[in-house]
């Protein structure tokens, strides 16, 4: 599924250069859960940032579902986002005017699915994320957990292959946060594959893999073993 | 504290570039707007008032009723002032000014025409307050031929020689002594004038017995403006009361036999500029214009003072760290609040100076737009600069007064922890509110621009009934001139640009005048006024007016010359001529109802426009009448070569032996200007107009730039999941469309309200309002605003969304 090689990223200000991500090559298969690990600034994001197709490499190469997106302009990489990737962000990221239904509806919207389908779809959903009975309600009249649990939804509703999560439970206490990583865990089992983020160990627990990154390079890799 | 204030809001303005500018930019040129309609505002609402006295000044005004027909001059007889003076106690003076017509005026080798001079009499320093820079105001107008003229027009003829004891000549090489210079009329005098003959000069010439006369007949011509000075402590309404007793003594006996009544009216000397619409009267300002101006200064201030709030809160986000900040160091809330309205105080003020500047440099184009020779020294007016001023603090609290009680309530806690910044900025709602008002304002006026753009070029299009292209109008001024008339015409008919000429006693635009005759209705004879025109036997062909019934005058029939008349449409349409050939009108007749020319209509014209639009065509006779000299001649030419054509008619005119300079008007120009008021007031719309929508596009570029800012997270995450910069564009778009359109909505119905009230209360002649203004006026306002607003918003939908979504 995911494929990079000798992966770069550099930052330029007038003055500094800063090498977020130096050579960095990884796969992950379709299907697999995988944990990034590693200190404050050490590229966790810059990397998300990649393969989430936000921004595009300095050097190196990245195939996305065996196709080399990583000199894909805005307009082609936006098109392959929005059908593929799903985000999951520590600041959950949702949009405050609007209701947790017309949160989650905003990617079928994009994608231009009609109007009835889209309710289908986004009821579906919240129901599966235990929302069903918030979708009225607007983004800060809900708990943490449940606001996760709004993005979590939101990130899978347009049923992607792959889902992008950035310390999800970082803003969450340990029960709301344990109840998003099962979410996420039960996605997985369920077919989707996970890339996340994180600073938590027992996080981390959830993944089959993870990845140690210090000064924008990988420094280990532990699979899990099977259980 | 005040110099703590000072310099952070100076560093305010200087870290924030593009907002200060916007804000100054917005506030120099609202408030400079807004002192210039303020002078125009002052200069029109302080008519007269300049005199001392004017609190007992009346203007006197004439009511006569006809036969039952009504009208009302700005004039009164001769001998109205001075009778009323001895009959009625309450009168402490009078002055009359009689029109002295076009001077031809000359000193040794300097010669003009003047048209501002009046006879007056010598009472006029006494009651009327104009400085007397030479001569002495009690005799300078006792004597018979003598002039006093003002500082510019002594200037003119004299130049650095003492004007007084110097000899005036007229065209008729009459002479005048100058007796006295006073000060140039300010622009807010009602009556202006550039010299003053005594009427003493008058009554030399008819004749101490007949100037004086009381005779009855006297009191039934109109002649003069005339005003009267009151005691003090007397009221004008006496001399109201009384007059009826007045009127039986002097008029009533002239009156009965001519079935006609006269009622005395008056009005302050102050009220005379706006007050009345009466029949040979000096221009009259316009209170409508003068709200719709003062409306349109106040609205130019708010939508400034709307972009200062609007561009302030919006900036809140970023000064709310500053606030948590004092706060935390102790400053309290009142503190902060004066440190915010001092800011906007200090913008304010700067605006103001810059504002003054700008006016200063106006100035001059000003008085042209607005047809007003204003003194430098309006500009520093006490009364004016405390308006001003005034004004642009209340503004400056205004407009500061928002952010600073917002800004002042932030809780320190929250905003230095951050958690403030989604929130900040204050209520959208109310910005969005403030928007509306804006388009509210500056779409009235787009539309209110096009209808009266659209209102003007229907009055100079429409078609008149004549030809007005071509047509070059020669007033014969001297008598041996006019007697000449007809051999002048045709020796310009031997030119070959010139097709066909006629002279006649009216042109349009200058008809002739109003007589009362006896006019054939049903089977009786009645008294009523008739606008009559003596043309000559080429008229009609020259002016290209059609005949609907009947025939115009012809030469080759003998009795045309002395039995036919020729009426328009409008006559018959008012007497109810089913046939109107052959019916009688009896004109010229003594008070005893006999003599003059009994005149059978041999012809009906279309009702041509011979009076501007402003006006209802009224019943109009035309008779040729040899002896009846006629002082205007009419010349149509081919349109080639006008200037050649010209030259030929100015040697024939020196040829002929016409006293005076050479002297022509195109017709379609002469025309024009009976609709300067309206271009006028179009210009100054128009110009008020773009000032009003520039500022507000101002304030929606400010805006945008703060929206783009504030939406730049809900653009990173939209843009996450899926959205396009096109669908970001949309939806940004789409949120100021809104709030364009709902002010569109609002100013449509009050923009039509008031423009068909004002196309139905100053002309006959009017388009119907129709949609394509508004449409014009909402599409526009709507691409305009988007425009002003793409900057920001596209470079915030192409925005980097990494930045926007913050991982962590």
């Amino acid at each position: 599924m995911i494929q990079t090689n000798k992966l770069t990223k550099v930052f330029r200000t007038d003055e500094v250069e800063t090498t977020a991500l130096n050579e960095v090559s990884f796969g992950v298969d379709e299907g697999e859960f995988v944990a990034v690990m590693g200190p404050s600034g050490c590229g966790k994001s810059t990397l998300l940032n990649l393969l989430g197709l936000l921004d595009n490499p300095t050097t190196g190469e990245y195939y996305f579902m065996e196709e080399k997106v990583s000199n894909l302009r805005e307009k082609q990489r936006a098109k392959k986002r929005k059908s593929n990737i799903g985000f999951v962000f520590q600041n959950f990221n949702l949009i405050d005017e609007l209701t947790v239904f017309e949160n989650v509806e905003l990617p079928l919207i994009y994608l231009g699915i009609k109007g009835s389908e889209r309710k289908k779809r986004v009821d579906d959903v919240l129901e599966q994320m235990g929302m069903l009975h918030r979708r009225k309600h607007y983004p800060l009249q809900l708990s943490g957990g449940q606001q996760q649990r709004t993005a979590v939804a939101r990130a899978i509703v347009a049923r992607p292959k792959l889902i992008l999560a950035d310390e999800p439970t970082g803003n969450l206490d340990s029960a709301h946060g344990e109840e998003v990583m099962n979410l996420l865990d039960q996605l997985n089992q369920n077919g989707t594959t996970i890339v996340m983020v994180t600073h938590s160990p027992s996080d981390a627990e959830y993944a089959r893999r993870t990845i140690n990154l210090f000064d924008g390079q990988i420094v280990t890799e532990n699979i899990k073993q099977a259980l | 504290m005040i110099i703590s204030y000072l310099k952070t809001a100076l560093r305010g303005l200087t870290k924030n570039k593009f907002y200060s500018f916007l804000n100054i930019i917005g506030l120099t040129v609202g408030l400079a707007a807004f002192i210039l309609i303020l002078i125009y505002v002052r200069t029109e609402a302080s008519y007269d008032q300049y005199h001392e006295k004017h609190d007992r000044i009346h203007r006197l005004e004439s009511n006569f009723t006809i036969s039952g027909k009504n009208d009302q001059f700005g004039i009164v007889p001769i001998p109205m002032a001075p009778t009323l003076k001895t009959e009625f106690p309450e009168i402490e003076s009078f002055v009359r000014f009689s029109d002295a017509g076009n001077q031809l005026l000359r000193y040794e080798n300097k010669e003009s025409y003047e048209k501002d001079f009046f006879f007056a009499d010598s009472t006029i320093f006494a009651v009327f307050s104009h400085p007397m820079i030479l001569g002495n105001p009690k005799t300078a107008l006792v004597e018979p031929n003598t002039v006093v003229l003002t500082e510019s027009k002594a200037k003119k003829y004299f130049e650095d020689e003492n004007p007084l004891g110097k000899i005036l000549l007229d065209a008729e090489n009459n002479q005048f002594k100058v007796t006295g210079v006073i000060e140039d009329l300010p622009a807010n005098s009602h009556l202006k004038f550039d010299g003053l003959f005594s009427a003493t000069t008058l009554a030399a010439r008819m004749g101490e017995e007949r100037f004086n006369t009381t005779e009855p007949v006297s009191f039934w011509n109109i002649g003069v403006y005339a005003y009267v000075l009151l005691k003090e402590n007397t009221s004008i309404d006496a001399i109201h009361n009384k007059f009826p007793s007045f009127y039986d003594k002097y008029m009533k006996s002239i009156g009965d036999q001519i079935n006609s009544s006269f009622t005395l009216m008056s009005t302050p000397l102050a009220d005379t500029h706006f007050e009345g619409n009466y029949s040979a009267d000096e221009p009259k300002g316009n209170k409508m214009y003068l709200y719709i101006f003062s409306a349109v200064g106040l609205f130019i201030l708010i939508i400034a003072a709307i972009n200062y709030m609007n561009m302030a809160t919006a900036r809140s986000v970023k000064r709310a760290k500053e606030v948590g900040i004092r706060k935390v160091a102790g400053a309290h809330r009142k503190q902060l609040i004066n440190q915010f309205l001092s800011e906007s105080v200090i913008l304010t003020a700067v605006g103001l100076v810059i504002a003054f500047l700008v006016v200063y440099l106006l100035f001059p184009s000003f008085q042209t737009l607005i047809g007003k020779e204003l003194e430098y020294s309006a500009l520093f007016n006490i009364g004016l600069w405390l308006e001003v001023i005034g004004t642009a603090l209340i503004i400056g609290l205004m407009a500061g007064s928002y952010p600073a009680f917002y800004l002042s309530s932030f809780n320190p806690s929250k905003v230095l922890k951050g958690t403030m910044s989604g929130k900040a900025g204050g209520s959208g709602r109310l910005r969005k509110l403030l928007v509306v008002i804006q388009f509210w304002i500056a779409i009235m006026m787009i539309i209110g621009t096009l209808v009266i753009s659209n209102q003007l070029s229907f009055l100079r299009n429409k078609d008149l009934g004549f030809q007005k292209e071509n047509m070059i109008v020669m007033e014969l001024q001297d008598s041996t001139f006019r007697s000449r008339g007809e051999t002048f015409k045709k020796e310009l008919l031997s030119h070959p640009n010139i097709v066909n000429a006629t002279t006649a006693t009216g042109v349009p635009g200058q008809t002739g005048w109003i007589q009362v005759v006896r006019m054939e209705k049903e089977t009786e004879m009645i008294d009523d006024a008739m606008i009559i025109c003596i043309p000559d036997y080429d008229y009609l062909e020259t002016y290209d007016i059609d005949v609907v019934k009947g025939r115009f005058f012809r030469k080759d029939m003998g009795t045309d010359a002395t039995e036919a008349v020729v009426v328009n449409e409008t006559t018959v349409k008012q007497y109810g001529w089913e046939e109107p050939i052959g019916k009688k009108i009896h004109w010229g007749f003594n008070p005893q109802g006999e003599g003059g020319r009994v005149l059978k209509v041999i012809g009906v014209i279309e009702d041509y426009h011979y009076n501007s639009l402003h006006n209802k065509v009224q019943p109009l006779m035309m008779f040729i009448h040899d002896d009846i000299s006629k002082g205007l001649i009419t010349v149509k030419t081919n349109g080639r070569n006008n200037a050649s054509t010209l030259s030929f008619i100015e040697e024939k005119w020196h040829e002929m032996g016409a006293k005076r300079p050479f002297e022509y008007q195109f017709l379609d120009q002469s025309l024009d200007e009976m609709y300067e008021t309206e271009q006028k007031t179009g210009v100054i719309f128009h110009i008020a107009t773009v000032i009003t929508v520039l500022i507000a596009l101002i304030g929606l570029l400010g805006l945008s730039s703060f929206i783009a800012e504030q939406k730049t997270k809900e653009i990173g995450i939209r843009k996450v999941v899926g959205a396009s910069v096109p669908n970001i564009l949309v939806l940004l778009y789409k949120e100021f469309a809104m709030l364009i359109l709902i002010g569109f909505a609002l100013a449509a119905p009050l923009t039509w309200w008031g423009l068909d009230n004002w196309l139905q209360n100053n002309f006959v002649y009017a388009i119907d309002i129709s949609w394509p203004a508004f449409a014009i006026a909402g599409i526009a306002s709507v691409v305009i605003g988007l425009l002003s607003i793409s900057y920001h918003t596209v470079r915030a939908a192409n925005g980097n969304m990494v930045d926007a979504v913050k991982w962590e």
